[in-house]
């Protein structure tokens, strides 16, 4: 008689939940392409690490584990799930066969009481404890979720302890339930009276359970759905290759994205995974400043500026156009492209490659800010955003010991890829002339392509600018083809990430090295000899494109351990580092900070460390932003910002000295 | 209705400039240039009224080097046609007065019903080049406009005085405008745009008419002397203050 009814209630409640789904994600079939469909077994093994054992959600340990413990009961209260709905739709169904009644309503029970202390950690966690990173997260739909899962736990137990009182028997099996099934029957519920409670507990705990299930896809909380998917589609290129803009289906030339369907179907499906936990947030360097930009509510807001334009919300916030309306320029202008939000987002959601594509547009339609209008009208003029010619790009070999390699003109071992900032930036320029003493000194034979180098095109592309980008990797690749090398070494993340990662998309796959790894081969091999004695505790600053771009974490530190230094890290180092700000293009635009500078805010980040004399960076634009935060600080007597470069030229054996 | 629009490269401005062995010209070689600012409000002027009123626009530019490039930006930024006059790689160094004869001989083969290039530039201080052309044409010619307004065969201007006063005035067209400032700001134009025009060829021409005579002569040159004058205040807050506070007094500024 029962079955009947629960077939009705359940088959209404899937199709009401399934259709909750299916009109949510429905415009994921008309959105662009993404393209994340190879490599199986690699996306399926990286599951394992990021959902089974929780690699990115334990790095914040508190949440991480509340998590683990939520997560881990789920599965196994699951059993229970199966154990009622299939009872119910299938008289005869049980799972007694392989141990319901004995090690499997053990683990219940177990879990029964984990939950509760995962939900109790949680609403300790959202209520109490309170960190800033929830702010903007909706504690609604928080609270509803806690107010639904408790009753189907404690249902579970109770339906449990009633059939126990039937009988007056408990069992070993079930110690939770035993434990509550002494107090129903000191309230008189045995036998006929507990045959009824636990009907009573079993359609509680039914309901409870098909409530939760209609609920789910409004909710953030369907990422108990589509993280699994979300992790799984995450982009397998390398980090620092930014998609280009898809063609939209049915239209053939890219065009920018004006609209929702005009986004990837990744990209909808990101909008719609977000669990809200703010760590994204509580990294970002431009919400840390005071800037109009957090990434969660960044993601947050697209979805509701996407489930509106669906129809399935009614907020005139989120109206379309998607930027000016849902998104304001100036939140995606704040962005340094640092990527902390993405290292770090446990559902691996891409907030870069979307603020890239939403700043395409505005650029597109000539919206840009007057600064970065002349820094990019100067690329396309000069090829680097100085508005300098090109002719004067290696101004700053005038001096130099020795004359470098014109690497267009004669075949050379390292090329060596200046970038803008190291060539035109006059306190950049002398730290060039060292690195270029240093080479010279250890016999490297190394050129540069002077007048034919242009910008990489690195912050150009991710200051929204594609065409731009492109022209300027086509300059550069048509240059560097032609020479005659066998690595090309830099001193700019920036430019090392354009090389080694972004051009090999337009089929120009080069070998190229970072400056710090170069000069650790060359201390290895003792070519250039270190005489370790001014020895100072220092401390590095992992550049973004870099450290989590390129993974190139150790190679910095080696030198300064070779150098004799010890090495004191800050509480944010490798990929967990704090960008100086001046990424993405930022360095082009306005910095007017409602907070304090990135930059000044990790300069006193080193100084908590103790007595640390010196912050050592290994990209040009750290030396500048760096020196600047200092002054303002007004610290230099106590820290001083040196360049790789320089710690090598004052610990390297001169030959004079050699000579000695 | 068709616009010319006439540009003129300059050169860039934060370089520091050195003077050349003549010391009659800046040294050219290392020096980079870029469209001139105030052409490219003309520019930018141009391509509004075409918006506007969907007349025509045609950029010209007369330059030794560069001058393709300048003419694509301005095809990419959304006039009509271009035309570049050849001048000789060795012309570097063209005063308005000696590019005005070239551009009368185009402009009079295009029949514009307006002509708009920016009221001066880098290399003509004196805004030269607009008086000279409508004295050429001998057409009506305003300058120091800051905005534009085509009515049936009128161009309707606003003059800018000193003092923030302006007048405005009426033409008849044809007419020769020297701008100073377009009605909006100049807009960015994408790189995909431009990119996208990196393969079409400029037409060029090669001028019938000479080089106008100069009628003065540059006969030395020199870098305004910057140092000194300078004062670095070192210590605290109260110091900086006290010794700027004493400074003022010294001058007798305060
Ligand atoms: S990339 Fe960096 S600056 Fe941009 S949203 Fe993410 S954390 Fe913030
Ligand atoms: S984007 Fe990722 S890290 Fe940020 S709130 Fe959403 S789930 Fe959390």
């Amino acid at each position: 008689m029962t079955t009947p009814i629960l077939w009705a209630l359940t088959l209404t409640a899937m199709a009401i939940s399934g259709w909750r789904f299916w009109v949510r994600f429905r415009p994921l079939l008309a959105a662009r392409p993404a393209g994340r469909t190879d490599r199986i077994a690699d996306r399926l093994s990286f599951m394992v690490g990021d959902i089974g054992l929780h690699r990115r959600l334990l790095r914040f340990s508190y949440s991480g584990i509340l998590h683990a413990l939520i997560f881990s009961s789920f599965l196994v209260l699951f059993t229970a799930i199966l154990e009622s709905f299939g009872s119910g739709l299938f008289p005869g169904f049980s799972l007694t066969a392989i141990g319901g009644e004995t090690w499997i309503a053990l683990l219940q029970n177990i879990f029964a009481v984990v939950i509760t202390i995962g939900l109790g950690m949680a609403i300790y966690h959202r209520f109490v404890i309170r960190p800033e990173r929830f702010e903007g997260s909706k504690t609604r739909d928080a609270t509803i979720i806690y107010v639904l899962a408790t009753p189907i736990v404690i249902t579970m137990i109770l339906e449990a302890s009633a059939r126990l009182a039937i009988d007056g028997q408990g069992s070993a099996w079930r110690p939770v339930s035993t434990l509550f099934m002494y107090p129903m029957m000191a309230l008189g519920i045995t036998g006929h009276a507990a045959e009824q409670a636990e009907g009573v507990f079993y359609w509680a705990h039914i309901l409870a359970i098909l409530a939760f299930l209609v609920y789910i896809p409004g909710s953030k909380h369907r990422h108990m759905f589509t993280a699994g998917p979300n992790i799984f589609f995450r982009p397998l290129t390398p980090k620092g290759q930014l998609p280009a803009p898809a063609p939209t289906p049915g239209e053939d030339t890219p065009t920018t994205v004006q609209a929702y369907r005009d986004f990837t179907w990744k990209d909808l499906l990101d909008t719609m995974s977000c669990t809200e936990c703010g760590r994204c947030q509580s990294v970002c360097p431009a919400h840390a400043q005071g800037k109009p930009l957090s990434p969660k509510k960044l993601i947050m807001n697209l979805r509701d500026g996407y489930l509106t334009d669906q129809g399935l919300m009614d907020s005139p916030d989120h109206a379309m156009p998607i930027v000016g309306g849902t998104i304001q320029p100036e939140t995606l202008w704040s962005c340094t492209t640092c990527r902390a939000c993405m290292e770090v987002c446990p559902v691996h959601i891409e907030h870069v490659p979307k603020i890239v594509n939403l700043r395409r547009s505005l650029v597109e339609e000539g919206e840009v800010e007057p600064l970065l209008q002349s820094a990019l009208t100067n690329f396309q003029s000069q090829g680097n955003s100085y508005g300098k010619p090109a002719k004067q790009r290696a101004r700053w070999t005038k001096g130099l010991s020795y004359k470098i390699k014109d690497a267009r003109k004669e075949p050379v071992d390292i090329l060596w890829f200046v970038g803008d900032f190291a060539s035109f930036d006059p306190r950049a320029q002398k730290l060039s002339f060292l690195v270029a003493e240093l080479l010279g000194r250890a016999g490297v034979d190394v050129g540069i392509l002077y007048d034919g180098e242009r910008n990489s095109g690195n912050d150009v592309r991710r200051a929204g600018d594609e065409g731009l980008f492109e022209m300027l990797a086509m300059h550069n690749i048509e240059q560097l083809e032609v020479c005659e090398f066998n690595r090309i070494m830099t001193t700019d993340p920036h430019s090392l990430n354009a090389l080694k990662s972004e051009y090999p998309a337009l089929g120009a796959a080069f070998d190229v090295v970072h400056y710090s790894e170069l000069f650790l081969e060359l201390i290895k091999a003792d070519r250039l000899r270190i005489n370790p004695g001014q020895a100072g505790r220092v401390t590095y600053h992992d550049p973004c494109y870099l450290g989590r771009y390129n993974g190139i974490f150790d190679a910095p530190r080696d030198v300064i351990r070779a150098l004799g230094h010890e090495l004191i890290e800050m509480p944010r180092n490798r990929d967990n580092s704090f960008c100086c700000g001046a990424g993405g293009g930022r360095i082009f635009m306005e910095d007017s900070p409602g907070g304090e500078r990135t930059s000044e805010s990790r300069i006193r980040e080193a100084m908590e460390l103790g007595d640390i004399d010196t912050f050592v960076v290994a990209c040009p634009k750290d030396v500048v932003m760096y020196s600047a935060a200092v002054q303002a600080l007004g610290v230099e007597d106590r820290i001083a910002v040196r360049d790789l470069a320089e710690l090598i030229t004052e610990t390297v054996e001169t030959e004079e000295r050699v000579a000695q | 209705m068709h616009i010319a629009a006439i540009l003129r490269l300059n050169p860039v401005l934060t370089e520091e400039l050195e003077v050349d062995e003549d010391g009659r010209d800046i040294d050219r070689e290392w020096i980079g240039l870029e469209l001139n600012p105030f052409d490219d409000q003309a520019l930018e002027q141009a391509v509004l009224l075409k918006e506007a009123t969907g007349a025509k626009v045609t950029a010209l530019a007369a330059e030794a080097e560069g001058g393709e490039r300048l003419l694509k930006t301005a095809l990419a930024r959304g006039v009509d046609e271009v035309l570049l006059i050849e001048v000789g790689e060795e012309n570097v160094q063209l005063s308005s007065r000696a590019r005005a004869p070239l551009f009368q001989e185009a402009l009079e083969g295009l029949a514009p019903d307006l002509v708009l290039t920016g009221v001066l530039s880098t290399d003509d201080i004196y805004g030269e080049l607009a008086p000279q052309l409508g004295a050429l044409l001998d057409w009506p010619q305003v300058s120091a406009v800051s905005n534009v307004a085509l009515g049936d065969g009128v161009a309707t201007l606003q003059q800018e005085y000193s003092g923030g006063i302006s007048a405005r005035i009426e033409v008849q067209l044809p007419a020769v405008v020297g701008l100073q400032a377009a009605t909006q700001p100049p807009r960015y134009v994408a790189g995909s745009k431009l990119r996208d025009l990196l393969k079409v060829e400029v037409p060029t021409v090669e001028p019938g008419a000479d080089f106008g005579a100069d009628l003065a002569d540059a006969t030395e040159l020199e870098v305004p002397d910057t140092s000194g004058g300078a004062e670095m205040l070192t210590g605290d807050a109260e110091a900086v203050a006290a010794r700027i506070h004493e400074i003022l007094v010294e001058r007798g500024l305060v």
